[in-house]
């Protein structure tokens, strides 16, 4: 083997190691703000699980294939006005039309399916997973 | 000219300006890692109404005005002539009004504000509503101004759980004194 040849790829290997790192820490970010969405809380609604300025990360894709279940906290589009946002928690979901009953934790202070009704899948955005950073 | 850099050296190696500027560094760079984590986007957990607006101040200014007429009523007299009725009535009447208020304005903090965390801190808290509201009643169906002090000083305890279950020191205080 030739000598110069063999010291030139040992003196490249650690730019190729760093590079294909990078890469791969790119990728996982890239597969990851595709997927999840990084929310803020605004309101009272969800106290006292969620509250004022709590930071969540929302999974976009938990309802592509399956429907949310009871319990689920979720972001969907107000149905009465679909650039807003809103955060509540699935109450029931109706068999084989799979409309969506919501509700806020505190229900003194939410606006929910009381108000406006069942949403439909097409209003559902997200389901809440993690809580990243606490408000209080 | 050396010795004159040596110093102005010496002087920054001993004053603290390499921390400090340590310091500016981790700044920027916490500033920057926030800037990434800070979320894009926001869920709406609100309510339509004007909601999550209470203040004990409602049902003391009732309550105030309950007093003050309680003590006007008192101040009348027993006369029987035309003017001294027309007066008793009217006090009678806005004293019965304003408990009313009272009772309906601390009802709402009793159903609407308070939540069952706030209970398991203060557990005699269902117990100082109902006697409350009883109180607010004594009030309308007698005059003795002792009932409206009573009162204004069950209010205060209230307003001093109220302010205190949202961690804030907001003194009491009267607009009648």
């Amino acid at each position: 083997m030739d000598e110069t040849r063999g010291n030139r790829l040992n003196r490249l290997a650690p730019v190729f190691l760093s590079a294909t790192a990078a890469g791969l820490a790119a990728a996982t970010v890239g597969v990851f703000e595709r997927r999840f969405s990084r929310y803020l809380v605004t309101g009272a609604s969800m106290e006292p699980a969620l509250h004022d300025g709590d930071w969540l990360i929302v999974d976009l894709k938990a309802y592509t294939k399956r429907l949310p279940e009871p319990g689920h906290v979720v972001v969907a589009r107000d149905p009465r006005e679909p650039t807003r946002e809103i955060i509540k928690r699935v109450e029931r979901i109706e068999p084989f039309t799979g409309l969506t009953w919501l509700a806020g934790d505190n229900q003194h202070e939410s606006t929910d399916s009381r108000h406006f009704g069942p949403v439909t899948r097409e209003h559902l955005i997200g389901q809440v997973r993690w809580r990243y950073w606490h408000a209080r | 000219m050396l010795n004159s850099q040596l110093a102005t050296e010496l002087y920054w190696s001993l004053n603290d300006t390499p921390k400090s500027t340590r310091l500016k560094e981790k700044c920027t760079l916490m500033n920057l890692l926030t800037s990434l984590l800070r979320p894009t986007r926001e869920a709406s957990a609100h309510c339509d109404g004007p909601c999550g607006v209470y203040d004990p101040a409602q049902a003391r200014i009732a309550a105030e005005a309950v007093l003050s007429m309680e003590k006007k009523i008192a101040a009348l007299g027993d006369g029987q002539d035309l003017a001294t009725i027309n007066s008793r009535t009217r006090f009678i009447e806005i004293k019965e009004q304003q408990a009313e208020i009272a009772k309906h304005d601390l009802n709402v903090l009793w159903t609407d504000y308070f939540k069952p965390e706030h209970l398991e801190k203060y557990p005699d808290l269902g117990d100082k509503f109902w006697k409350i509201a009883k109180l607010c009643s004594k009030n309308k169906t007698e005059q003795d101004p002792a009932n409206g002090e009573a009162l204004l000083k069950a209010i205060e305890e209230i307003h001093n759980i109220f302010w205190a279950t949202k961690g804030r020191d907001v003194p009491f205080y009267l607009a009648n004194p």
